[in-house]
């Protein structure tokens, strides 16, 4: 690929964006013919959750062991940068063609400017080697922005149906208009009941609408069982997913 | 006297020994066209066979002699070549020995360090942990099929060495037999470690207080080390310096 492309699914709390990253990491593995890494961004670590993936370490241990190193022994900002690569590597969990990654817990206090600039060089780094990077992200786009990911190419907004994620979406839009150098964004409407919920969202926001997932039994079940999102079977959402990938150039038919 | 003169005597005896016991064979240098422009990553899926991976026993080693000792374009394998491993997880051992003129040794081992770090190649990834002397190496099996082996790593190690323009001759030691096989090398590679962080230290903290320092017992052991020191001390004009 040309160009990067680095997907962040962003949102409120609680509409349902790990449920929709789930739902599209699902979809990229059974596609299978690129490779996909998957960032799980959120402190809360759901989307590990969701796809059965619990990576012993993480980005954050990963920091928390770098700053060991250069406190015990000697090293320039080559070997550092190396061996942040090397670490990066070693803490990809894989599954087929999905390489899953999960950033951790915040943060401690203290400043480790330098760190974290080595750290966010080396997630750009390694998604310069993936075909597409999925990142399930914290509320807002702060931690993509600064934190995690300078340059998102796709900010999928997820909301439900209620005027205050909508509203958080198009607050995100707005942050990310001076702050993010995206080319496509579009809006995922989750948990819709009818045609009737659908059309009011419609006329309730601008906000560019790749699709709408409706209410799922089968994904309540995997949700409440935290069964593997991975082995969903076809379901009313994932095929919903599945058009919204479609409709955002990510996946071909 | 070369930096590396205790760890390369260790080396030698080393490849000596596994030479009398009929455990090395040697190949000679064939140039590798490096294809890929950038570090690659290879996922598990596309892995045909993967060495010195975490968990694995790994070492990476790099040294030069300026004595002109070092066999230029002899490649030395200890151990089942690549595809005789036939596929799965083996032990690595790298040591790349120079020949050279090395007259700034930090900006030297830099320079070799680079080198070695990104070969390029097509369907090879590695990763180095300069910090463990670890290196992790993943070949595709698409590169596997097309008959990636020990030759065509020993000889991107050397071409890569080798376009440096200090640089005369290269020769490439690679250990893929056994974890034990690759401790017998850790009294050298523990040397380097050391003179290497000693060398960075004094270069990059400018730090020549002996009473303060942890490699003071290396630099007393290691005479190259005194002799860097020395001169370090007075192109940056240090104090007094210590006699040793």
């Amino acid at each position: 690929m040309n160009q990067r492309t680095v997907v962040a699914v962003c949102g409120k709390g609680g509409v349902g964006k790990t449920t929709v990253a789930a739902l599209l990491a699902r979809l990229l593995r059974e596609d299978g013919r690129r490779r996909v890494l998957v960032v799980d961004a959120d402190p809360a670590v759901g989307l590990g959750m969701a796809l059965r993936i619990f990576p012993p370490r993480t980005v954050n241990d990963v920091r928390k062991e770098i700053i060991s190193t250069v406190r015990e022994h000697a090293a320039d900002q080559v070997d550092l940068a190396a061996s942040v690569d090397y670490k990066m590597m070693e803490i990809l969990e894989e599954e087929g063609n999905l390489a899953f990654l999960s950033v951790g817990r915040p943060e401690e206090e203290g400043c480790y400017c330098q760190l974290n600039m080595l750290l966010r060089e080396a997630i750009e780094f390694l998604s310069s080697h993936f075909d597409l990077t999925l990142i399930d992200a914290e509320a807002g786009v702060e931690q993509v922005n600064r934190r995690v990911m300078r340059s998102v190419s796709h900010l999928l907004l997820v909301s439900d149906v209620t005027a205050k994620g909508i509203k958080v979406a198009e607050s995100i839009r707005e942050v990310a208009e001076e702050a993010v150098d995206y080319r496509k964004l579009g809006l995922i409407v989750n948990r819709v009941r009818d045609p009737e919920e659908a059309r009011a969202v419609c006329e309730s926001t601008v906000l560019p609408l790749l699709g709408f997932l409706p209410e799922d039994e089968t994904v309540r079940e995997f949700d409440a069982g935290a069964e593997n999102f991975l082995e969903i079977p076809s379901s009313p959402a994932l095929e919903a997913a599945r058009e919204c990938l479609l409709a955002s150039g990510f996946l071909s038919s | 006297m070369g930096l590396f003169e205790e760890p390369l005597k260790d080396i030698r005896r080393y490849l000596e020994e596994k030479r009398s016991l009929g455990k090395a064979r040697e190949f000679s240098y064939t140039p590798v066209l490096p294809r890929a422009s950038s570090p690659q990553v290879i996922l598990s899926e596309d892995t045909g066979l993967e060495l010195g991976s975490p968990g694995t026993s790994s070492r990476s080693l790099l040294l030069w002699d300026d004595s002109g000792a070092v066999a230029d374009g002899r490649i030395t394998l200890v151990g089942p070549d690549f595809p005789e491993i036939g596929g799965g997880r083996a032990p690595l051992a790298q040591v790349v020995m120079v020949g050279g003129r090395f007259s700034d040794e930090y900006d030297c081992y830099r320079d070799l360090r680079d080198a070695t770090y990104n070969l390029g190649l097509l369907g090879f990834m590695t990763r180095v942990l300069p910090g463990r002397q670890s290196v992790w190496c993943r070949i595709s099996r698409e590169a596997m099929a097309r008959g990636f082996n020990a030759q065509v790593l020993g000889s991107a190690l050397i071409q890569a060495v080798k376009s440096l323009d200090f640089v005369d001759a290269a020769e490439v030691l690679l250990v893929t037999s056994s974890p034990e096989d690759i401790e017998e090398l850790s009294g050298a590679a523990d040397l380097v470690q050391e003179i290497v962080e000693a060398l960075i230290k004094m270069y990059e903290e400018m730090n020549f207080d002996c009473d303060t320092c942890e490699y003071v017992e290396v630099c007393d052991s290691v005479v190259e080390l005194r002799r860097i020191r020395e001169r370090l001390q007075a192109e940056r004009g240090g104090g007094e310096v210590d006699p040793g």
